[in-house]
């Protein structure tokens, strides 16, 4: 992995109507690095890719990528950068083959330098036998694996990925990671935003953990991780929780926070081994109904939970 | 330029989509068809039915009758009892009765005023109107006898036998035919064409679909791009803003063009709707009009948010437009306040301009009026609705 810098933000700042979505967030991407952005749903993500790829202005705040300023040289920067939508931005009255041939002519590509690296694509996505067909038969994973495509004819030195895993089966999931991958043991510098805890660890060189518009935490997933020390989460799944026992728990000796979402209790603590019988004891000593209980090592999960004291997927 | 990329890209799509195949030629044609032959078919065709009571059975009244029954589109029927011919209208077997009242022909002949009776069923207005303009036409060619009898008596020039009383009357008519004053109609052009139902019906029905298809589906096109976020990432492409929405604009244009020109060769290929002399003046108001609609278009997409919101908005927009536009009657039969107010619709100049050339067949010249009226308002829509464009 190359360590000179390709994107730098500085202090970007990004109000709409009053709202602040993105506030005041400054980071780093590395050339040939796979960089993540985890974070709730509204958390600023999705706004930082859009301004990355030219598609907003930004309040405040600078972004230089590859040496040309956003402002300045956004042309220069959309020849260089591949996007990869939250949706599927496809025509689904096409073929995969149509649609990659529309957006390659849209990258200036023409002729039978076009249609081989359509097939180059297409074969790297596994889905050259269904070239042909309507993409409105194709499953949500293999559209995805098209939209993904779509962004790269142009052989693009950075690409974003927003979201790129959402309501994908395992199986797409797990081509999408090797596809990701492959790109990046090209040389390809890769963007993800992702609430997906998986996405961020399996695939992630540096994470950066957004909430609410800020940055809370950056750090490669090993240095995250120990933020949290030895903290380990028990999850409680019960029909209903009182909040006598509640609070019982949370005079229990190494426990940090507790939080409840809709008869899930989410415990974190030192040494969760250890306090588990505890635990256990306090729910039926006060009659609730406990339909499952279980402990958890340390994860992204764990971090957003100490970091904001709320769940990541909440 | 890349424009073109996005247009043809947008018309691939609709020549896989057979209801916007169905929507964009096949439905309009029906409709023009139907439309057509329903509400005008050939004025050949037309028959109106007439009760004559004669209670008078003489000289002149006989004479009327027989006029009546030398007019093709009457087909003329006689009852004697008065009574029994009323109730026949009533019920709507006659769209018409007239009424020859007892002492017609010597009312006539001796210089008295009389009368003709017409009853009418409502039902029947446009008829009637006709059946009205005859019998009237009638009764002013006898009311010259009424009239020379009487200027003969007040001159001292009496008419005491039947005899005397037709020579005055045969003199006067020898005047009268050919009329002293006659009324010459001139066009403003010499070439007009024969007016058909279809001079009407195939303008009109395809500038509304013309208009479904510019307004309604150019604005959904483009609300569709932006729901499915095509549109965001065409914006992160290395292609202008203006390309993007130029793709847009010249896909829906040359969708409506190729429509409005398709509906008015089928007029004119199955129902002989004459084209007018000039095709090129022909093809600029088509152009006008698709680029007045496109526009309009475009500025009903920057104003909803959902595909809903323009479906609704543009079927409101385009019944509206050819109600009072004219398209689904003459504009000429609207009351005048109405007819100022249609011209604030591309319809009404589309119409305006479709009678100059397919009817007055008035050429470039005649048309230059309509469309300058059709680019302006092309360049308003536009100018809106591109300074309010929003591709996020």
């Amino acid at each position: 992995m190359n360590t000179d810098v390709i994107i730098t933000v500085e202090n970007l700042v990004k109000r709409y109507n009053g709202h602040t979505a993105v506030d005041g967030i400054s980071f780093e991407i590395n050339r040939g690095e796979i960089f993540g952005l985890l974070g709730p749903n509204g958390a600023g993500k999705s706004t930082i890719i859009s301004i990355l790829c030219c598609l907003l202005e930004p309040t405040l705040g600078s972004v230089v990528i590859d040496g040309s300023d956003i402002r300045k040289n956004a042309n220069n920067i959309k020849k260089i950068i591949g996007v990869v939508p939250q949706e599927i931005s496809l025509y689904h009255t096409l073929t995969a083959r149509e649609n990659l041939a529309f957006y390659g002519k849209i990258y200036g590509l023409s002729g039978r330098a076009l249609k081989s690296r359509i097939a180059a694509l297409l074969d790297m996505v596994g889905l050259t036998e269904r070239a042909d067909d309507l993409l409105e038969g194709y499953s949500g994973g293999m559209k995805r694996r098209i939209n993904i495509a779509a962004a790269l004819l142009h052989e693009p030195s950075i690409l974003y990925l927003d979201e790129p895993t959402t309501g994908v089966d395992p199986q797409s999931r797990r081509r999408i990671y090797d596809t990701i991958q492959d790109l990046n043991r090209q040389g390809m510098t890769v963007l993800l935003t992702t609430h997906q805890m998986e996405d961020a660890e399996k695939l992630c060189h540096r994470i950066a953990i957004m909430d609410k518009g800020k940055l809370i935490a950056l750090d490669t997933l090993k240095g995250l991780l120990e933020l949290v020390g030895e903290s380990d989460l028990i999850h409680v799944l019960a029909p209903e929780i009182l909040p006598g026992p509640v609070e019982s728990i949370k005079r229990m000796p190494g426990v940090q926070k507790v939080s409840l979402d809709d008869g899930n209790m989410t415990i974190q603590l030192l040494r969760g081994r250890e306090s588990l019988v505890g635990i256990i004891d306090i729910l039926t000593s006060s009659k609730i109904q406990v339909e499952s209980i279980y402990i958890k090592e340390p994860d992204l999960e764990t971090l957003f939970l100490h970091l904001t004291g709320t769940k990541l997927r909440g | 330029m890349k424009f073109h990329i996005i247009a043809a890209k947008d018309l691939k799509i609709v020549m896989r989509d057979r209801n916007a195949l169905l929507m964009l030629f096949f439905i309009p044609m029906v409709i023009i068809s139907v439309a057509g032959l329903a509400l005008g078919g050939e004025s050949d065709d037309i028959q109106i039915d007439v009760l004559i009571v004669d209670l008078d059975n003489d000289e002149v009244s006989r004479g009327f009758v027989e006029f009546l029954e030398e007019i093709d589109i009457l087909n003329v029927d006689m009852e004697s009892n008065e009574f029994a011919a009323r109730d026949m209208v009533k019920n709507k077997e006659y769209g018409s009765l007239i009424i020859i009242p007892l002492g017609f022909t010597e009312s006539v002949m001796m210089g008295h005023d009389t009368e003709l009776l017409i009853i009418v069923n409502p039902t029947e207005e446009s008829f009637n109107t006709v059946v009205e303009k005859i019998v009237e036409g009638y009764a002013s060619r006898i009311s010259t006898n009424v009239v020379v009898v009487k200027t003969a008596s007040a001159y001292g020039i009496p008419a005491h036998t039947e005899e005397q009383i037709l020579e005055i009357v045969d003199t006067a008519e020898e005047f009268v035919q050919p009329p002293p004053v006659d009324v010459i109609i001139e066009s403003t052009t010499s070439n007009l064409v024969e007016f058909s139902p279809f001079t009407q019906y195939v303008p009109g029905f395809a500038v509304m679909f013309l208009l479904f298809t510019a307004v309604q589906s150019g604005a959904i096109s483009l609300i569709k791009e932006q729901e499915a976020g095509t549109l965001r990432r065409l914006v992160t492409a290395p292609i202008s803003k203006a390309e993007i929405i130029g793709g847009k604009i010249a896909s829906t244009f040359i969708r409506g063009f190729v429509q409005l020109t398709v509906l008015i060769y089928f007029g004119h290929v199955v129902f002989d709707l004459d084209l007018g002399s000039d095709i090129l003046a022909l093809f600029v108001l088509i152009a006008a009009v698709t680029m007045a609609s496109t526009g309009l278009g475009l500025l009903v997409a920057v104003h909803v948010k959902t595909v809903d919101q323009a479906d609704s908005v543009s079927l409101l927009l385009v019944m509206l437009m050819s109600a009072i536009g004219g398209s689904w009657w003459p504009l000429s039969l609207q009351p005048q306040f109405m007819q100022d107010m249609a011209h604030f619709t591309i319809t009404a100049w589309a119409m305006d301009g479709f009678y100059d050339l397919l009817y007055f067949d008035q050429g470039l010249a005649g048309i230059l009026e309509e469309v300058k009226w059709l680019v302006l308002m092309m360049i308003i829509f536009f100018g809106i609705a591109i300074s309010r464009f929003k591709f996020e």
